[in-house]
């Protein structure tokens, strides 16, 4: 055998020799192969993915900014930012997840505590993103975790800014509420240098001035490894604070028209009448902002959104009411204008106007008699502006209405204001397709049927007549400062115009208004205070029209159906300082609902009024302290 | 067995020094990948590799002083001893990263799927010594070498381990192709094969099919299967002519590249040392093949001629699957770099079968008594 085998060594294996030669060739062709392809991924492509290798490793880091503050007028905080604990699970510092979880869990049972949210079992996962545990947990469980951090790796705490809205429900629909930015608003967002996660205004002043309050994010370059893992900070862009927001908002009228109405459904709108500056801004029911901190949880969201009553709508700017008899201002004032009827124009009023086959009813059964302009807005009487606004006709009416700002956006610095309606022919033909009707001039002459005004509105419309006709647009942002207190953007007073009326014709309207509440049988009546200085214009907006035969039915009705009440107002009567509109939604005779609250608002305003005007020296001082303890 | 000084002038020092070197070089670039961690146990594993490396010397030394001739004498024995093994694992060995391929002998894992690589060369090597025929082979008469192959690769298929059962038919391909075959046959075979694949398909795992489909496509799954590929390019491209420097690689240093200390070792050099570096790795792994391919044809007779060509076609096969991988032109399917990835089996396995290389080489002048 041996032989054999070495017989086969040397020249015998020729036909091995060939082979050899194809097998070296071939080896050396594939090894070549993959030379070649290191020529092209180093050398030709290497500069890409150069770039690219440092993309991976060097990862950007947003540092999220601080927001500004919101103060209101006084330079009190309605809107500061506080840190919040909020406890993070980072699965892949952690061995043992279950294990983990298990001993987080023990711990804070020991104390009877727990956490809001569990360690998500692993499953078939290998791996799964950090998730939050619990937002803005208690000094108590912060305590916990501190001390037992090296028992519980992968739990960290994290601190994140977060907006402390001091107002709470009380300033809701004003400042809005802040949340992470939607797949949606990222889209629309192109050139602000948005991205994932960062925080956004998503309604109120947060949202409108968002620009302005959000600040500018900082970065920091982070070399991370391929589990995420920093490994060092190479640089670091410090974030920038946003600006601070000064508003015309009183948290002293807001608090008190706040305390007033929050136990109805409803709205109160305080504005200066000399500049249009919105000094209390309330609207019920309301909802927490401070609930969105750091995300709104599930249940919490499911309660607002699908809540029937609506929390999160801001009445004051999008609530869309008849506006009853405060309409009335508008009739008076085209008749007047128009020279249709003068103040002492009368008309007899035995409790119901009829057109036609109809009858439209005067709210005093019995009638109030023969009735002179001032008398009939004193009281209130219904069938005398039945008849002047058949005089003034529907179009007129419009064009008034739309003189005093009804019916169009008032363009006060807040999202999702509403227009209101006012109603022409040429609106019913468009709209649907049919003639205008006589009987509904009757209707809108006392504010019904078409007529739809919101709460800013109203008020904005008074006021331009307790300032002697001037129209502003609403202020709510008196300015933008930077954080050291200088002035970055002054929001000065905004004229609209004036609206369509003399001097004349507003003193004579005006006094009409006094006499609402201080003269006997006036529907504000119940208002008077000693100073007889209040002037104001009851309302009640019929929410269903209903045949009189119904009356009775009507003290069972659900509350539902049930009248609006609405009241509008301004003091003192000469050179007033503030105009208040207020409505409670189904609550019934504006007189007996709405006012009283007007009436706390008016009372707290002139009370202090008194005491700052008694020691007004200590009051500065205070105000001052107060501003100092503000910039910090 | 009496001295030989014939044995001591006929040694082949070119080999021996090109396989430490390229061993030396591999401990360098495992030092590299562990550098950055802080983990004190994955910091020593160049420490590690040394040892394997001594280890795989001693056995290297005794297996230069026996001749071949005679240790091919237990082919059989040695083959089913790591069949064997490879029996022992699949009942009782140890599981990592979803695949049985370990067991434990006195503290060391070792990887009887490597150990089978070199004793199913020697196995084939002696069954066609034996069975020596001056013509062609017939599909028949290569029923038995296909037996030997085929236990071990349903055993390796197994745990599974795609890369390494792939790796043993490249083997006996290679040896039958060299030894030769009638055409007709070769069609045949072909044709069994090609039937195979679909059927085969549904016998894969999930995540081998996931591995094949992300090779074809590796962009459709960045941060999964395709992270491999993707990442290795990126680590190879961004080394660029020159390399980023020695321990400088930020996708090796961050952590990046996946098993960067076996089967993706070569892109850390890569990283590291540029193309420039690369190329003298290649180029030493081309005269290595190359060396290695010109003992078989020196080889004394059939029996050394096989073995040495087993081992070289197990080391070519080796480097261009494992290279190709880590460039992203072959599928990902674990193989490791010879002499330079990290692993104690592999190192040892190959350490020995250089030993034979050596021992076929400095006896190719000596006719046995």
């Amino acid at each position: 055998m041996a032989e054999m085998h070495g017989q086969l060594n040397g020249p015998e294996p020729g036909h091995f020799r060939k082979r050899f030669k194809i097998i070296f060739v071939v080896m050396s062709i594939m090894l070549s192969l993959l030379i070649m392809r290191m020529w092209h991924l180093q050398v030709i492509r290497g500069d890409e993915l150069r770039q690219r290798s440092e993309n991976n490793s060097v990862r950007l880091r947003k540092i999220k900014p601080l927001r500004g503050l919101v103060l209101d007028t006084n330079g009190q905080v309605l809107v500061d930012n506080q840190p919040s604990f909020d406890i993070m699970f980072v699965p892949n510092r952690a061995k043992n997840i279950n294990d983990v979880g298990y001993r987080l869990k023990n711990l804070l049972a020991a104390r009877d505590l727990e956490l809001s949210t569990d360690i998500p079992p692993l499953g078939k996962r290998r791996w799964f993103p950090p998730v939050k545990l619990e937002k803005n947990i208690s000094m108590e469980k912060l305590a916990i975790v501190e001390a037992h951090a090296s028992d519980l790796p992968g739990v960290t705490v994290e601190v994140v800014p977060t907006r402390k809205y001091v107002g709470g429900e009380m300033t809701a629909h004003i400042i809005g509420y802040t949340g992470e930015i939607s797949p949606d608003e990222l889209k629309r967002d192109t050139d602000n240098g948005l991205s994932v996660g960062d925080i956004v205004g998503k309604d109120g002043l947060e949202k409108y001035l968002d620009p302005y309050l959000k600040g500018k994010s900082g970065a920091e370059q982070v070399e991370v490894n391929v589990l995420g893992k920093e490994v060092k900070v190479i640089g670091k862009i410090e974030p920038v604070s946003g600006y601070n927001v000064v508003l015309t908002i009183d948290s002293f009228l807001q608090k008190t028209a706040w305390d007033a109405l929050k136990d109805k459904a409803g709205s109160a709108v305080v504005i200066d009448p000399r500049d249009g500056s919105v000094l209390a801004l309330v609207s019920s029911p309301s909802f927490d902002p401070n609930l969105f901190n750091g995300g709104i949880s599930f249940e919490d969201w499911d309660n607002l959104s699908n809540n029937p009553s609506h929390p999160m709508g801001n009445r004051a700017i999008s609530g869309q009411y008849p506006p009853g008899s405060t309409y009335k201002l508008i009739v008076a004032a085209a008749a007047l204008e128009e020279g249709l009827i003068t103040p002492e124009t009368s008309f007899n009023c035995n409790g119901a106007f009829e057109l036609g086959n109809r009858t439209y009813k005067c709210w005093q059964k019995h009638g109030h008699g023969r009735v002179n302009l001032h008398r009939a807005i004193v009281e209130s009487c219904d069938v005398y502006f039945y008849n002047v606004g058949k005089l003034v006709g529907v179009d007129k009416l419009a064009e008034y209405a739309r003189g005093f700002g009804l019916g169009q956006l008032t363009g006060i610095d807040l999202p999702r204001e509403k227009s209101g309606l006012i109603p022409t022919k040429e609106w019913k033909q468009a709209r649907f397709g049919e003639a205008w009707q006589m009987g509904e001039t009757i209707s809108i002459s006392i504010g019904q049927g078409f007529d739809l005004v919101t709460p800013i509105q109203l008020v904005n419309a008074y006021s331009a007549l307790a300032n002697g006709g001037t129209l502003y647009k609403p202020r709510i942002v008196k300015r933008i400062e930077l954080a050291d207190g200088r002035v970055l953007k002054a929001f000065e007073p905004e004229q609209k115009g004036r609206i369509p009326i003399s001097k004349e014709n507003i003193d004579i309207l005006t006094y009409a208004f006094w006499g609402v509440v201080n003269e006997r049988g006036g529907t504000g009546y119940a208002l008077k205070r000693k100073e007889e200085d209040v002037c104001g214009k009851t309302g009640t907006a019929q929410v269903v029209g209903m045949p009189d035969s119904d009356k009775a039915r009507k003290r069972s009705l659900s509350a539902k159906f049930r009248d609006h009440a609405l009241f509008v107002c301004f003091a003192p009567y000469k050179n007033p300082e503030i105009a208040i509109a207020v409505i409670a939604e189904n609550a019934g005779h504006g007189g007996s609902a709405a006012a009283p609250i007007a009436r706390k608002i008016i009372d707290a305003y002139f009370e202090r009024k008194n005491l700052e005007h008694k020691k007004s020296q200590p009051v500065v001082a205070v105000n001052q302290k107060l501003q100092t303890g503000v910039y910090r | 067995m009496k001295f030989d000084r014939r044995l001591f002038f006929n040694f082949d020092w070119t080999l021996l020094i090109l396989v430490l070197t390229i061993s030396f070089i591999g401990l360098l670039n495992i030092y590299s990948t562990g550098y950055s961690l802080d983990n004190y146990r994955q910091e020593t594993l160049y420490i590690k590799q040394a040892q394997w490396i001594i280890i795989g010397l001693i056995l290297m030394g005794i297996v230069i002083c026996i001749d071949y001739r005679f240790i091919s004498q237990f082919a059989y024995v040695f083959y089913a001893i790591s069949i064997m093994m490879l029996l022992v694992v699949s009942l009782y060995g140890y599981t990592t990263h979803g695949s049985q391929r370990w067991i434990v002998i006195g503290g060391f894992f070792f990887q009887p799927s490597e150990l089978v690589k070199l004793t199913i060369i020697i196995a084939l090597a002696k069954y066609f010594d034996d069975h020596m025929i001056e013509r062609s082979y017939k599909l028949r008469e290569l029923f038995v070498p296909f037996l030997i192959v085929l236990i071990p690769v349903l055993l390796i298929l197994k745990q599974p381990d795609l890369g390494t059962a792939l790796m043993l038919l490249l083997i006996v391909l290679s040896l039958i192709f060299f030894i030769g075959i009638k055409w007709k046959s070769l069609l045949a075979a072909i044709t069994c094969g090609g039937l195979l694949v679909p059927i085969s398909w549904f016998l894969l795992k999930d995540y081998q099919k996931e591995r094949i489909m992300t090779f074809l496509d590796p962009e459709s799954d960045p941060l999964g299967s395709g992270y491999h590929i993707i990442q290795s390019i990126i680590a190879v491209g961004s080394g660029g002519i020159f390399g980023k420097g020695y321990l400088k690689g930020t996708q090796t240093q961050l952590k990046f590249l996946p098993v960067q200390q076996t089967d993706f070792v070569f892109s850390v050099f890569a990283e590291e040392w540029g193309f420039l570096g690369g190329l003298i790795l290649m180029i030493m792994f081309v005269v290595l093949i190359l060396w290695c391919l010109k003992i078989a044809l020196h080889s004394r007779d059939l029996l050394g001629m096989l073995i040495s060509f087993g081992v070289t076609v197990l080391i070519f096969w080796e480097v261009f699957i494992n290279i190709g991988m880590v460039l992203g032109m072959l599928p990902v399917v674990g193989i490791p770099l010879p002499f330079l990835s990290y692993g104690g089996s592999s190192m040892v396995v190959l350490m020995i079968a250089t030993g034979l290389l050596l021992n076929i080489s400095m006896r190719r002048f000596i006719l046995h008594p």
